[in-house]
């Protein structure tokens, strides 16, 4: 009697097992075969731009309207592109991921260029100059250079370029024989700013663009020197998609040769970046 | 915090108000359905049911989501994020609305069914006349609940681009690097919709009672 419900059981758990087993064969066929879209195809049902809406000056929101750096060249773009522009603007969590998986064309946000990014995207040519700063509250007199950084807790955006070229400044540390601190990782840079303002980080690393930006409006924050060697963001498309990548590369030449580039970003940055390589090979 | 910011947050509030009545009014009626399915034990189906509903329960909202809306494109279903928002809410609330439903059928006193059959009422009737008035005044402080958290739920929407109450704030934030008062609007917006989710279901309930007396 008492055997019962226990073979039951057996029987609608062994069930359970199978069921999902066979959900873990099926899985590959969900995620995998994404293909990028050739230009012709792109011609026919136009192209989806991904944006970011927490970025600024490359990407936020004004008003209800989408604006800053990228916004107006995609506006440029709309103008003198043959086919149809569907801008789809989201957080940065789903955007590396949505390109890739061929949900959008591209990711017309400042995508900063590295070796592991490289194995699944392929970038355009870069857009700005994105070393790595730090900046700290200007109040707090314990930091002042670079090796004032030992130990202190340090924010930074989860799942970023900036995160994963932390062990750069982690080098330079120690050469003073010091170390990396804590790090706290932050869904975006609004949040990290924050947690700076109300000192549970002590400093927060973003690129110099983004933190010139800051400081000009919050002066409670001061920039402080450079924590990474070269690097630059730039759009990103999937990685076999070379059609589209060669006409976003044309489109940001000609948009270089006509001055508007260094236009938009002194507009935006505050300043022009005119020698900016056509192609970059990230170190790290 | 300019008025155009309230107005975007504003408008938050009806992509959130919106989404989430769809999302109940679309995964009440499964719910139901999934937990008559159950209750029938209908052979193979109530074992599908089960497996779904023990499934969607341990999935959370977010990961669903990103699922459904990075995954179908590859086998050939566009979905837009508004489609993949609702469709995510209805599949994760009909789980816990099916146990809900299950719950006040399970306790269901079989006598009364038998009783209506015994007068020759019919399967529809029955459960019209009999079963649901009685399962619904049960069912209902534990739906109400779930309805309340389907609204607090939905700031994770935002993930695929759907711009709620949350999201338009932190728009906000990100824009005038003050993200304190456009997260208190945020905040005082939330209350009033669940609030009027509360005090219909005491109307409700009200009503329940006056018609009990009445009867």
């Amino acid at each position: 009697m008492t055997m019962c419900p226990l073979t039951c059981s057996n029987v609608l758990s062994r069930r359970l097992m199978l069921c999902l087993l066979a959900a873990q064969f099926a899985m590959p066929m969900l995620v995998g075969n994404a293909q990028a879209a050739g230009l012709d195809e792109i011609k026919k049902r136009g192209l989806i731009v991904a944006t970011e809406d927490d970025f600024r000056p490359f990407e936020f929101v004004k008003d209800g309207k989408p604006t800053g750096f990228d916004n107006e060249l995609i506006d440029d773009l709309r103008k003198s592109a043959p086919f149809e522009i569907k801008q789809e603007i989201l957080p940065w969590t789903g955007i590396l991921a949505g390109v890739s998986t061929g949900k959008y064309d591209v990711a017309i946000t400042a995508a900063i260029i590295t070796k592991e990014r490289k194995q699944s995207l392929e970038f355009t040519s870069p857009i700005a100059d994105a070393t790595h700063y730090y900046v700290k509250r200007k109040d707090d007199k314990s930091i002042s250079s670079i090796k004032d950084l030992s130990g202190k807790t340090v924010g930074v955006q989860a799942g970023s370029a900036l995160l994963a070229r932390l062990p750069e400044l982690g080098t330079m540390l120690e050469k003073d024989g010091g170390k990396l601190g804590k790090i706290v990782e932050y869904t975006s840079y609004p949040e990290a700013y924050q947690d700076l303002a109300l000192g549970r980080v002590d400093y927060v690393v973003n690129t110099i663009i983004n933190l010139k930006t800051l400081v000009a409006e919050k002066p409670v924050f001061e920039v402080g020197q450079a924590v990474s060697g070269k690097s630059f963001p730039a759009w990103a498309v999937a990685k076999d998609n070379k059609e589209l990548l060669a006409f976003l590369n044309e489109f940001i030449a000609k948009e270089k040769a006509s001055g508007r580039f260094a236009e938009l970003q002194k507009k935006w940055f505050g300043e022009a970046f005119p020698d900016l390589p056509v192609a970059f090979e990230p170190e790290f | 915090m300019s008025g155009s910011d309230i107005a975007a947050i504003f408008q938050g509030a009806i992509v959130t108000v919106t989404l989430s009545l769809i999302g109940i009014l679309i995964g009440l009626p499964i719910g139901l359905g999934l937990a008559l399915i159950r209750w029938a034990n209908v052979p193979v189906v109530a074992g599908i049911v089960t497996l779904y509903v023990s499934m969607l329960r341990a999935t959370p909202l977010v990961t669903l989501l990103l699922l459904l809306f990075f995954a179908l494109p590859n086998i050939g279903v566009p979905i837009n994020p508004i489609s993949a928002a609702i469709l995510a809410l209805v599949m994760n609330t009909s789980a816990f609305n099916c146990e809900v439903w299950r719950s006040a059928l399970m306790n269901f006193p079989k006598d009364q069914y038998e009783a209506a059959q015994s007068v020759g009422m019919r399967a529809g009737q029955r459960f019209r006349r009999i079963v649901l008035p009685q399962i619904v005044r049960v069912s209902l402080p534990g739906l109400v609940n779930e309805m309340s958290l389907l609204i607090k739920v939905t700031p994770v929407l935002a993930v695929v681009g759907v711009v709620d109450i949350t999201r338009a704030a932190v728009r906000i934030g990100a824009q005038t690097y003050e993200p304190l008062p456009p997260l208190l609007v945020a905040v005082a917006l939330y209350a009033p919709i669940v609030f009027a989710l509360v005090s219909l279901q005491r109307w409700i309930e009200r009503r329940q009672i006056a018609a009990e007396a009445a009867a």
